[in-house]
């Protein structure tokens, strides 16, 4: 995607708050999307990006702050918003036992596309999913990655302006995951803009432009992934898993010198420090010390997960 | 207007579903034939209104009164010639129902006076009396139009002591109320009422306990699956309207409701010789209130419960005991008074009370018009509270 194309804000979000029986979901987000970008909202189950998504969906609204998309404010122009955007739900929200054909169509007539639009954009779409020979199947017999890819074609019917998928790539195999992200690419060239959200690593790191990361209802950073690493420093993350790790191999950890943050599982540690591979040596020698039974240990280089810990000190899953 | 797409797609996905398709028509036929065919001699038993006639007119009118009383199975009459001593038979609880015919009833019909037929009766016994005053409205409607004609020829110049006159009047009548010419006119007079065969019991009873059944299977467990599938977000993300989304599947579910209990209706008639009488459009109207009351309440089953385990469960549980209550398994009026009071709560009694109007009385759309009324109110207040409380997301 040319850096011409990514101009002006098509989305724009202004201090949103959404609360649900006292628990704040949002907590007073703002960032704006530009157009033509590809946008991912980073975060743990929980962190508020399905709330933000839907509040962006026009699923219902916020309790306070200013929302607007493609020039129209989602409270009182939700009618015409849903007119640009395309969403693919986290959910296969397909019907099982009609075809993926009829499924299109229902949505298509939804979306108001005249019959001759309609049955251009089907094959079109079915086309892009590789489903044409498959067409006429119910969908109850499809595979997940295959529900998937009629998932998001669902969403593209009327070649909305902005398209916005929860979790997209969610239970899928990794060949139908290469084949999304080729659709998203492909969508973003020919103008589209894309908000996602995601907790996969993965998904951020290869197709975002920009990233946001959201934890506890807040934006916690945002930037190209290039500055988002610059955060971390010269940070590694050494992942040891092992039982019985005691309490007090796990203070000795934390009070050498150029570890940052340590983050403690069931049966595993994550341990994000400065010159991991020198220092590696000591934290076994400390685990194995203190009787743990270290069964498996990993390096990584800086990292989307390296920086979430940097910046919350948890996790990224779980 | 998109509504109409929602209710085609849901009638698509109805078409394909075997399972519904039997649980819908095939399962209530085979119930049908096996309960009105095993059980109907000793069901027919059981309903029987036992009723004390004093005839102090003992003229040819009154003598064709009883006998009209005496014909009709499900009536056990009993003559008593001293009025005083009936009333006492009737207070010692002795006979349910006492009817007197006055001295001088022939002689005001044939003259054109107002006359009158009195019942007394046990008020315990509520449903048996709404079923002999029936009988009698309709022999008494007859009458009505006998003297209405006889007050109109005099009033033109025929008179009153001429009886071979008035006789050939009445007689003219009869013969254009066998034929009635203004259906309205007719339908009052000719009411008449047919035996009391088993299927009249079977064929709506079970007809309605299933449409319940569908109603609330396409009312909340379909659209509890669309919210668990995310299909019901993906719409609402759609530029559609929540009313238009909630009117789609209302109106799938009415479709769905109206030819199941036709399908049934029809089934009744050509295999059982089930007599829907005679006014299509009042079985028409009387389908419709029943048909959209069952959706509102399938639609108030989905805004009780969360998930679509929860509604099966619940409107298992509730249409059974609506339809046990209701008299889908057996006459409400063989039930106490106070099951009786209660089971008038559900969609079920004011259906079967509507069928057993037609199917037995032949009232028309007139003499369904409190059972329409109230399978209307029952659906308004159901279709209120499920669209305030139903929650999208």
């Amino acid at each position: 995607m040319t850096e011409a194309l990514i101009n002006d804000a098509i989305i724009s979000i202004d201090k949103v708050v959404k609360r649900y029986n006292g628990f704040t979901a949002v907590d007073e987000i703002s960032f704006n999307i530009k157009k033509g970008e590809i946008f991912g909202l980073l975060g743990p189950n929980g962190a508020g990006k399905s709330t933000l998504i839907s509040i962006l969906c026009c699923l219902f609204t916020q309790d306070s702050g200013k929302i607007t998309i493609d020039g129209f404010d989602n409270i009182k122009d939700s009618i015409r918003i849903k007119n640009v955007i395309g969403v693919v739900p986290q959910e296969i929200s397909l019907y099982p036992t009609l075809s993926a054909r009829e499924n299109l169509a229902f949505y298509g007539k939804i979306y108001g596309l005249s019959k001759k639009a309609l049955h251009s954009r089907i094959e079109i779409l079915l086309d892009m999913a590789g489903l044409t020979e498959r067409a006429d199947d119910m969908i109850q017999g499809f595979s997940g990655g295959m529900k998937r890819r009629i998932n998001i074609a669902a969403a593209l019917l009327h070649d909305p302006k902005i398209l916005f998928m929860d979790e997209p790539t969610t239970g899928v195999d990794p060949q139908s995951r290469k084949r999304i992200y080729d659709t998203i690419v492909d969508l973003n060239k020919q103008g589209m803009s894309v908000l996602f959200t995601t907790h996969q690593m993965e998904d951020a790191q290869k197709l975002c432009h920009r990233i946001g990361i959201v934890d506890k209802g807040q934006l916690i950073a945002l930037d190209t992934l290039t500055g988002l690493l610059e955060l971390t420093g010269e940070s590694d993350l050494i992942h040891v898993e092992a039982k019985d790790i005691p309490p007090n191999a796990v203070e000795s950890i934390r009070k050498i010198e150029t570890v940052q943050q340590v983050s403690i599982d069931e049966d595993s540690m994550t341990v994000q420090l400065l010159k991991g591979r020198e220092l590696l040596v000591n934290i076994i020698d400390i685990l194995i010390s203190e009787g743990a039974k270290v069964e498996f240990i990993n390096i990584k280089e800086p990292d989307l997960e390296t920086l979430f810990l940097h910046l919350t000190g948890t996790k990224l899953r779980g | 207007m998109k509504f109409h797409i929602i209710a085609a797609k849901d009638m698509k996905i109805l078409i394909r579903d075997h399972n519904a398709l039997i649980l819908m028509f095939i399962l209530p036929m085979l119930l049908i034939s096996v309960a009105g065919l095993a059980l109907g001699g000793t069901f027919e038993d059981n309903i029987r209104i036992d009723v004390l006639v004093v005839d102090l007119d003992n003229r040819d009118l009154s003598k064709e009164f009883v006998q009209f009383l005496e014909d009709i199975d499900i009536l056990d009459v009993d003559m008593e010639s001293n009025e005083f001593a009936a009333r006492d038979r009737v207070k010692n609880k002795e006979y349910g129902r006492l009817v007197i015919v006055p001295p001088g009833f022939t002689e005001s019909i044939m003259t054109g006076q107002d006359t009158e037929l009195l019942i007394i009766s046990d008020p315990s016994e509520d449903s048996q009396n709404t079923v002999l005053e029936k009988i009698i409205e309709g022999y008494a409607n007859r009458m009505s139009t006998y003297v209405v004609t006889i007050k109109t020829v005099t009033t033109y110049g025929v008179p009153t002591y001429d009886q071979e006159k008035v006789f050939d009047i009445i007689k003219v009548v009869d013969r254009f109320i066998a034929s009635p010419p203004v259906a309205v006119v007719t339908q009052s007079s000719t009411t008449d009422t047919k035996d009391f065969s088993p299927f009249i019991q079977y064929v709506p009873g079970f007809a309605v306990m299933f449409l319940l059944l569908t109603c609330v299977e396409a009312g909340s467990v379909s659209l509890l699956k669309e919210q668990e599938s995310g299909t019901l977000r993906r719409l609402v993300t759609a530029p559609i309207s929540r009313s238009e989304i909630i009117g789609g599947k209302i109106a799938s579910i009415f479709i769905r409701g109206f030819i199941q209990l036709s399908v049934l209706l029809l089934f009744g008639q050509v295999v059982f010789d089930l007599n829907l009488g005679s006014s299509i459009a009042a079985i028409i109207i009387l389908i419709s209130a029943v048909t959209l009351a069952g959706t509102g309440f399938g639609m108030l089953v989905a805004v009780l419960v969360k998930t679509k385990d929860q509604a099966s469960s619940l409107s298992s549980m509730l249409v059974l005991t609506m339809s046990a209550m209701g008299g889908s398994w057996w006459p409400l009026f063989i039930e106490p008074q106070f099951m009786q009071d209660i089971a008038h709560f559900t969609i079920t009694a004011w259906a079967m009370d509507g069928f057993y109007d037609l199917l037995i009385f032949d009232t028309g759309v007139s003499g369904i018009m409190k059972e329409v009324g109230v399978l209307l109110l029952m659906s308004m207040i159901f279709f209120w509270i499920a669209t305030t409380r139903f929650k999208f997301e």
